[in-house]
């Protein structure tokens, strides 16, 4: 068989395979059509509008920044709460990860990073240690507790090194403070055991089943710590189970740009995405369909589409929080598909891009970190205690 | 009635005795011209005639912006554009808000007198229904305005009703609703929690959220807050207090920032701008006017004002940069403050924990707004630049107690005093700092000099007791340690200090004694070694960017700087994991002759049958099984090996069998290498197209590397691929270090010591279009950008399975980094590496051999310089066909520069694997620093030379 042939039949087998994959994203699409208007925005919010479900309604006075975090010198790449409501860890560009009392607005700890390029950090379950990562590619643990060196920089107590390329999220798998899955910019999300520093599975990578892109954000299901979901620059989702590394669970199609958050809907029974195409997607994680999208018109000059830079939901799941590339964050009521409140027409709102989204445990708060170096704890006020 | 009064009189108001002596002031006096609207009228609050809860339709909420607080008059000058406002916010009279106030008195408990009757409703609704949350709300017809009523209960009890009673009744069923779609685990939760998660929502209430008993760090005893808790949401600031108005109106200040009412950072935001004018009375809070001069209170570090341990943290925030209000932050400290800086006080430590207070006094001490500013210093009657300074302060032994100020330094002898005085102080001697010491600077008229420095009576008093001859006016040149000499003579007379009485003199006339006898040595070395602030660092560290596509060499330009800059390049562990790393190289390479060696094998096989078969033709049998065996061929041990070692290739895993591989099978390495079969491989090593070129630098070492005992050298460290880790990014700090005399005498680069650089190196992998870490570099001075000159004729793999020219796919990189948005006023510097290659290739391959440089027709003199010389030198007047094809691809380069962004790209010339090339451009890339810095594009370089050079030759 000579190369020419062989090339030819490459180029035909790949025809195929797209062609394959066309008729597979028709079939999708009329499957997701559930009415059969073949409008892919009216989900389940025009069925909800039918049914006279009308959007939460927001005063002004109904989500409030009660506390400015100042402290970092450079933009705030992401945060983390504790379980138990009142820390949060924030890394930012200046090197330094930085540990808050949420209540007292005070710093408990500035830890000063050996890679100063940090993209995302957590706390773990207990409270105890916080886990950072970042472009050198090492998911870094440090122990709260144990003492400083001379210089007054708290040690690092473990590294979490096996990745080939940079660590773009981690999280602590909840209740278990020896376990961590982080995503990665080689294509592949890692559960580790932190105690060892062994990775105990990769996901995805030479699977054929993987993400064929950078992954750029995991979510642990809080329901069932076993399932875990991950978004990518391939423009897809994916469902995995931490106990079946070898295959995804389920792909979710759909995003035209890259997934860059994901978060599980409070109930696990289905996530939220975020992408680089502007719009928020709600799928379910049984069916594997989308449920909803998240999708507001800009009247953008340039025609350039504001990103989605990361997403979370308020504890009932009502509400999605949603930052964008804009400096916009919106608040969608998830069951209607509209945007009940934009953040930034607050007063105290942020000066810069909003870059994390976080609520605290107990959903009486939520956090957001921007790249004017700042983050604010925002409140709700009024009669909701939460949503 | 009393109760209704006491709900209504103002902050701090005692309650009158009889109704008589309530002085009333609903609303000023409007003299303004005639409105042509109506004028809404306040009416008293029956309250008999609360209205009832109603449900809120929902639809009319749309416009979320309009506030439910029912907005002022203001009297002086009720513009149209409030009236709006006013109208409006009536018509929208139904936005659901929060009553806020009631939660607190929740619990206060039912004393709350008649405030407390018409808030039962709501009281009511907090502590019996969850779904159904009930609002009171005071419908004032026609609405002239909020009523700020604030109740005085008992003294010091006060309930902050003000906003909460002007409000609409609402029921929020959402709650109803989001438990339908979040299933019942959540709703439960959500219910349950109530309670606790009250936490956040008191904070908004009260700034000071006490009575949040879950709290767990906070130490605020709830019944201490209840004493303070009103200012934020009682819209009348502080500092009305003492205003005898009972109900008082929105004034304009407030009713300009009205979101603020319920934002509390920035109502505290406009207490601070009020501050100055509001004075409170002495000894109290800044911020709820409380308290006496012996409230324990902490002071801002910049403005002096003094809050009560309730407000502090209102007032400071998180306090980034130490003790100051939210507003002072930025701002420099009051000077007189500078020695309590980081001292903490009593108040602090009661309100929060260790930690906490650790991380503000660091901050405070550290940041750099707070530190003493070179501005107000003076020594020897020259200002100091910040670098100054930090010499001054950072030296072995620094002046004491800085303050700002004008000083003589003597130099010589490290005598440090106040401009116009004697020495107060011995510094480290020989800083570079301030100018040159006047005569007159301590003031002294004894005509007796000290280093040129007239000295003062004391001083000569202490002279002429230390047995110093003073007659006659002399100079005297003192050196730090005390020896002295006179002018004009050169034995060395004594020592000033040497005798115990003297120091006992000094004592008495308070002049400096040297503290003790310091090695000179060691000072020396500590000055070099002196730590740098936290703060300087983050300034003088220039960041260097090097990126490149992969094979461009970047990875040994890093390393090269490590071994230039590097007192300890690679430190021991360093080097046991490079041992590894290379001897996985190697066996990586076998590997990758081993299949050549089976392609090899095969395809010779191929020939010989078919050799065979011709033969066979020809001659009719003989064909054996012996003739089978080529020079390709390996014996059977080997053979095993080689299969054992392509499968762990195949598998990915080869470096998790080291070290244990060397262990066992550096014998068989040794075999293995030393085979004919490898060795006629390797003499086709240029057929091997995944063969690195650096591979035969290592496999010819084979046998020594594979053992055990085997240490890298520099040179194999140098050599070595995936050393400063491929996958992840390498950073160095470094200084240049002063190379040749002339520059240490350059006293301009007294300050370039201190600048400091960082040569960070990103991997290749995932630079791309959709690069998501690229913005992370937006503070990088310089990208430098390198490019293998020999890549001209090397293909890749561009991901699509498409085979693309090298040089191209570094172009293709270049433009989306040179036109990426982080970039965009970025400085290029262009590194054009493997020249060596360059030069070995160009004669056998064309440039022409890459599509970009289809026009590269160089003219060539007659008497060209032999390309097989190598010069390293380059030779102007008659540069090779490499050099030529070096000028033309930069040319290149810069064109294509100048065509994305317009500005001028800096090339240099680098060979990878020779130190003094890479030095030289790193050198290169801190001069377009400086020039940058300076904006003298003095197009001085070399480089502008060799562009017109090359615009000759290239069409």
């Amino acid at each position: 068989m000579s190369v020419a042939e062989l090339k030819e039949r490459h180029i035909a087998a790949t025809a195929t395979v797209n062609a394959l994959r066309e008729r597979l994203k028709q079939k999708r699409t009329l499957l997701l059509d559930t009415d059969g208007s073949s409008s892919c925005y009216s989900h389940f919010a025009g069925y909800a509008r039918s049914q006279g479900r009308t959007p939460v309604s927001f005063g002004p006075t109904d989500l409030v920044c009660c506390r400015i975090l100042q402290g970092h010198t450079g933009k705030v790449y992401s945060l983390d709460w504790t379980p138990e409501k009142n820390r949060i860890v924030s890394a930012s560009q200046d090197g330094r990860l930085i540990v808050w009392n949420a209540l007292t607005s005070q710093k408990t700890h500035a830890i000063k990073l050996p890679c100063a390029w940090v993209m995302t950090c957590a706390f773990s379950p207990n409270g105890q240690s916080v886990a950072c990562g970042g472009l050198d590619s090492v998911c870094s643990i440090f122990n709260l507790n144990s003492p400083v060196d001379k210089d007054g920089n708290l040690p690092v107590s473990r590294m979490l090194s096996g990745h080939k390329g940079y660590v773009s999220s981690c999280q602590y798998v909840p209740d278990e403070d020896t376990h961590l899955i982080t995503s990665s910019g080689d294509q592949t999300c890692v559960l580790w055991d932190v105690t060892t520093g062994q990775r105990l599975s990769v996901f995805g990578g030479e699977f054929p089943s993987g993400h064929t892109a950078d992954v750029l954000s995991v979510s642990i299901n809080g329901s069932n710590s076993k399932m875990f979901v991950s978004g990518s620059c391939d423009a897809t989702a994916r469902l995995w189970d931490t106990r079946i590394a070898s295959r995804a669970v389920r792909t979710f199609h759909g995003h035209e740009g890259d997934v860059n958050t994901v978060k599980f809907f409070p109930d696990g029974q289905r996530f939220g995405t975020g992408s680089g195409d502007g719009t928020c997607r709600l799928f379910d994680m049984r069916t594997g369909h989308q449920l909803q999208v998240y999708h507001q018109q800009h009247a953008a000059a340039d025609g350039e589409v504001p990103h989605v830079t990361s997403i979370a939901f308020s504890i009932s799941g009502r509400l999605l929080f949603a930052a964008y590339s804009n400096n916009d964050c919106y608040v969608w009521d998830t069951l209607v598909a509209k945007v009940v409140l934009n953040l930034r027409s607050l007063q105290n709102s942020h000066e810069g891009r909003i870059t994390c989204l976080g609520l605290s445990a107990d959903g009486s708060a939520l956090c957001t970190g921007s790249w004017d170096k700042n983050l604010k704890i925002w409140a709700f006020g009024g009669d909701r205690r939460e949503i | 009635m009393k109760s209704l009064l006491t709900s209504m009189l103002p902050v701090g108001a005692s309650i009158p005795h009889s109704q008589d002596e309530v002085e009333y002031s609903f609303a000023m006096e409007y003299h303004g011209p005639p409105v042509t609207y109506d004028l809404p009228r306040a009416v008293p609050i029956d309250i008999k005639r609360i209205p009832t809860a109603t449900v809120v339709p929902p639809t009319s909420l749309s416009d979320k912006l309009s506030l439910p607080i029912a907005q002022p008059l203001i009297a002086p000058d009720p513009s149209s554009k409030n009236s709006k406002e006013l109208t409006l916010g009536f018509d929208k009279i139904v936005s659901p808000t929060s009553v806020i106030a009631f939660h607190q008195r929740d619990r206060d408990g039912p004393d709350c007198g008649l405030s407390g009757e018409f808030s039962s409703s709501g009281t009511l609704a907090f502590s019996n229904g969850h779904d159904q949350s009930c609002e009171l709300s005071v419908v004032v017809d026609g609405g002239s305005g909020a009523l700020n009523l604030s109740n005085e209960h008992e003294g010091s009890q006060q309930l902050s009703g003000g906003i909460g009673i002007s409000r609409t009744l609402e029921c929020f069923s959402s709650r109803i609703e989001s438990h339908e779609l979040s299933g019942s685990s959540g709703a439960q939760r959500a219910s349950n929690d109530c309670k606790e998660s009250l936490d956040f929502l008191n904070d908004i209430d009260q700034p000071d959220w006490g009575s949040t008993e879950s709290m767990q760090s906070s130490r605020f005893l709830s019944s201490e807050v209840s004493s303070c808790k009103d200012e934020d949401f009682n819209n009348d600031p502080p500092c009305h207090a003492k205003r005898t108005s009972i109900v008082t109106f929105l004034d304009a200040e407030s009713s300009d920032t009205i979101h603020g009412d319920f934002s509390p950072v920035e109502g505290q935001a406009i207490q601070e701008q009020r501050g100055p004018e509001t004075r409170p009375k002495k000894g109290a809070c800044y911020r709820c006017s409380k308290g006496n001069l012996f409230t324990d209170k902490e002071t801002c570090i910049v403005c002096n004002k003094k809050y009560c341990s309730n407000c502090i943290l209102r007032a400071m925030g998180s306090m980034p940069e130490g003790r100051k209000c939210v507003t002072c932050i930025g701002l420099p400290i009051d000077e007189s403050k500078r020695e309590s800086l980081g001292k903490c006080s009593r108040v602090l430590k009661w309100l929060l924990n260790e930690l906490e207070i650790q991380q503000i006094m660091k901050a405070e001490k550290s940041c750099e707004v707070n530190q003493l500013q070179a501005e107000l210093i003076y020594v020897n009657r020259q200002q100091l630049c910040p670098e100054e300074l930090i010499l001054l302060q950072s030296c072995p032994k620094p002046p004491k107690k800085l303050k700002p100020g004008k000083y003589w330094y003597d130099k010589v002898s490290g005598l440090w005093g106040k401009e116009g005085q004697k020495p107060c102080n011995i510094i480290s001697p020989n800083l570079n700092v301030g100018g040159a010491i006047m005569p007159n600077a301590s003031n002294g008229n004894t005509r007796v000099s000290i280093n040129n420095r007239e000295v003062t009576k004391a001083e000569l008093w202490m002279l002429q007791l230390a047995g110093v001859q003073c007659a006659g006016n002399p100079n005297f040149w003192v050196d730090a340690d005390g020896s002295y000499q006179e002018e004009g003579q050169k034995n060395i007379k004594g020592h000033i200090w040497g005798k115990s009485a003297t120091k006992l003199v000094c004592a008495v006339l308070s002049l400096p004694v040297p503290s003790k006898a310091t090695n000179p040595c060691r000072e020396e070395k500590a000055l070099v070694d002196r730590p740098v602030p936290d703060y300087l660092e983050q300034r003088t560290l220039q960041k260097l960017l090097l990126v490149g596509y992969s094979g461009s060499g970047t990875s040994t330009i890093f390393k090269q700087a490590k071994f230039l800059y590097k007192s300890v390049s690679f430190s021991e562990d360093e080097r046991q994991d490079i041992k590894l790393i290379i001897q996985s190289n190697v066996y990586k390479y076998l590997g990758i002759l081993l299949e050549g060696r089976e392609r090899f094998e095969e395809e010779s096989q191929v020939e010989m049958k078919k050799n065979q078969s011709v033969e066979q033709s020809s001659a009719l049998g003989n064909a054996s099984e012996h003739d089978e065996k080529t020079i390709y061929s390996i014996g059977p041990r080997l053979k095993a090996f080689s299969d054992w070692l392509l499968k762990v290739m195949v598998s990915g895993n080869l470096e998790a069998i080291f070290p244990a591989a060397t262990r066992e099978y550096a014998p068989l390495v040794e075999e293995l290498w030393k085979d004919a079969a490898i060795q006629a491989t390797y003499k086709r090593r240029t057929e091997l197209q995944m063969l690195p070129v650096v591979a035969s630098y290592f496999l010819e070492r084979a046998v020594e590397i594979s053992r055990m005992d085997y240490e890298p050298s520099d040179e194999d460290i140098l050599y070595a691929e995936g050393i400063t880790s491929s996958n992840g990014l390498a950073c160095m700090d470094f200084s240049f270090p002063h190379s040749g005399h002339f520059e240490s005498i350059d006293t301009a680069d007294q300050h370039d010591s201190l600048l400091r650089y960082q040569l960070i190196r990103v991997p290749a992998r995932g630079l791309g279009e959709n690069c998501k870490w690229l913005e992370m570099f937006e503070d990088v001075r310089l990208v430098i950008f390198c490019v293998a000159l020999s890549d001209y004729d090397q293909f890749c793999d561009d991901g699509n399975e498409v085979l693309m020219n090298k040089m191209l796919a570094s172009r293709k990189l270049f433009e989306i980094i040179v036109t990426h948005p982080t970039f965009k006023q970025m400085e290029f510097l262009l590194i054009l590496n493997k020249f060596d290659l360059l030069e070995e290739k160009i004669e056998q391959v064309p440039l022409t051999s890459c599509e970009w440089f289809h026009d590269f027709n160089p003219v060539r003199s007659y008497h060209h310089s032999n390309s097989n010389t190598r010069s390293n030198s380059i030779n102007n007047n008659n540069p090779s066909l490499a050099q030529l094809a070096f000028y033309y691809i930069a040319v290149k380069f810069k064109r294509l520069f100048a065509s994305l962004t317009g500005r001028k790209l800096y090339v240099s010339l680098v060979k990878g694997l020779e130190s003094g090339t890479v030095d030289g451009s790193l050198r290169y890339a801190r001069e377009i620093l400086k020039w940058d810095e300076g904006r003298e594009n003095l197009s001085i370089n070399e480089l502008s030379y060799y562009s017109t050079e090359a615009s000759s030759f290239s069409s």
